[in-house]
């Protein structure tokens, strides 16, 4: 499947207009796109840290993990549509960039790894009773994923 | 002011190691990247900090617990955002010396500061009196909110900087030209 074509009328569409038209506007995107970052950045290192015991131990992990889950959803949402909306501007650009597809696949398994794997394993006892091994790996996979989604999201600029 | 501050950017820039820093391709874009990607450590810190103060997470977690127990990650993510900063700024000094943003930036940085210094001393006179509610008192939460809109506008104007619409070498009006500091373009 040629991807292509949908690139190509991304940046024809009207985000694509506006986005190209209004740097000021664009800005204000980066600068949310930015915002979403630190909460969902902050969420998943709370969860995470917390999950490797090197935080608010005196904190139960369950109340950690799913309070910080609700902020992580706000802002994966936010990051979404204004990762979209930044998009659509360079969206051809974006489809010749190594990193942007970097992004795109570490995004993709970012996603899978908390719904299908972090969430299910989490929420199936009490963190007490599960493995720490198997939590704390958890943990460091979240974080190396999600560093991996920043990173490469902040070197498709340098590319 | 703008004549020593353009005068030190210069002796900054004339340094061999700021040439070698901004004509990098990796140094340059691993520090800026280190900058950026600390943000969540050291502001997603705070932001879970000033939620909390909102009811807006953990609200069966005493206040002063969440406070204290994530001040030590938010302040190593704020002293590695403080030295990369740094490092950029003597990257490409004279440029940013008369960016405005980046005098903007600053000037929010230290409301920040001053605002999170105030915070933190009406929170621990009176911590005692509400830290198991599920919101601080109305004072506070004013100050908080300060704090989410005052990091909002260091974020915002951090990655304006980037922007050349008001950069010195482009035609500016007065009052521009003087809040930038245009001296030398």
């Amino acid at each position: 499947m040629d991807l292509l074509v949908y690139f190509e009328w991304m940046e024809s569409s009207l985000l694509g207009a506006i986005g190209k038209s209004y740097g000021g506007v664009y800005a204000i995107a980066q600068s949310v796109h930015l915002m979403s970052l630190v909460v969902l950045g902050g969420a998943v290192l709370l969860t995470d840290l917390r999950l490797l015991n090197l935080i608010m131990k005196d904190v139960p992990s369950e109340t950690v993990v799913n309070q910080a889950h609700h902020w992580f959803k706000v802002a994966l949402v936010s990051i979404t549509l204004t990762g979209v909306f930044m998009a659509a501007a360079v969206a051809l650009r974006l489809y010749y960039n190594q990193f942007f597809w970097a992004k795109m696949l570490s995004l993709f398994a970012g996603v899978l790894f908390v719904f299908l794997v972090k969430l299910p394993l989490l929420s199936s006892a009490p963190h007490a009773e599960l493995s720490p091994v198997s939590v704390r790996l958890v943990a460091l996979a979240s974080i190396a994923v999600w560093f991996t989604v920043a990173a490469t999201g902040r070197w498709i600029g340098f590319s | 002011m703008n004549q020593l501050l353009l005068h030190i950017a210069q002796w900054i820039e004339s340094l061999s190691w700021s040439t070698r820093l901004h004509e990098s391709y990796y140094m340059y874009n691993w520090i800026e990247s280190t900058h950026v990607l600390t943000i969540s450590l050291f502001l997603g810190m705070l932001f879970f900090i000033d939620f909390r103060m909102l009811g807006l997470t953990m609200t069966n977690v005493p206040a002063s617990r969440i406070a204290a127990r994530l001040h030590t990650p938010m302040m190593i993510g704020f002293v590695v955002m403080i030295v990369t900063g740094l490092l950029l700024y003597f990257a490409v000094p004279v440029r940013v010396t008369q960016s405005i943003w980046f005098r903007i930036k600053l000037v929010l940085l230290v409301a920040a500061g001053i605002n999170a210094w105030y915070f933190n001393r009406k929170m621990r006179e009176s911590s005692a009196k509400w830290e198991d509610q599920s919101r601080a008192p109305k004072p506070l939460r004013v100050s908080v909110t300060m704090s989410l809109m005052l990091w909002a506008g260091v974020i915002t104007t951090g990655r304006l900087i980037a922007y050349d619409w008001y950069d010195c070498y482009r035609v500016q009006s007065e009052f521009i030209a003087w809040a930038a500091g245009c001296l030398a373009e």
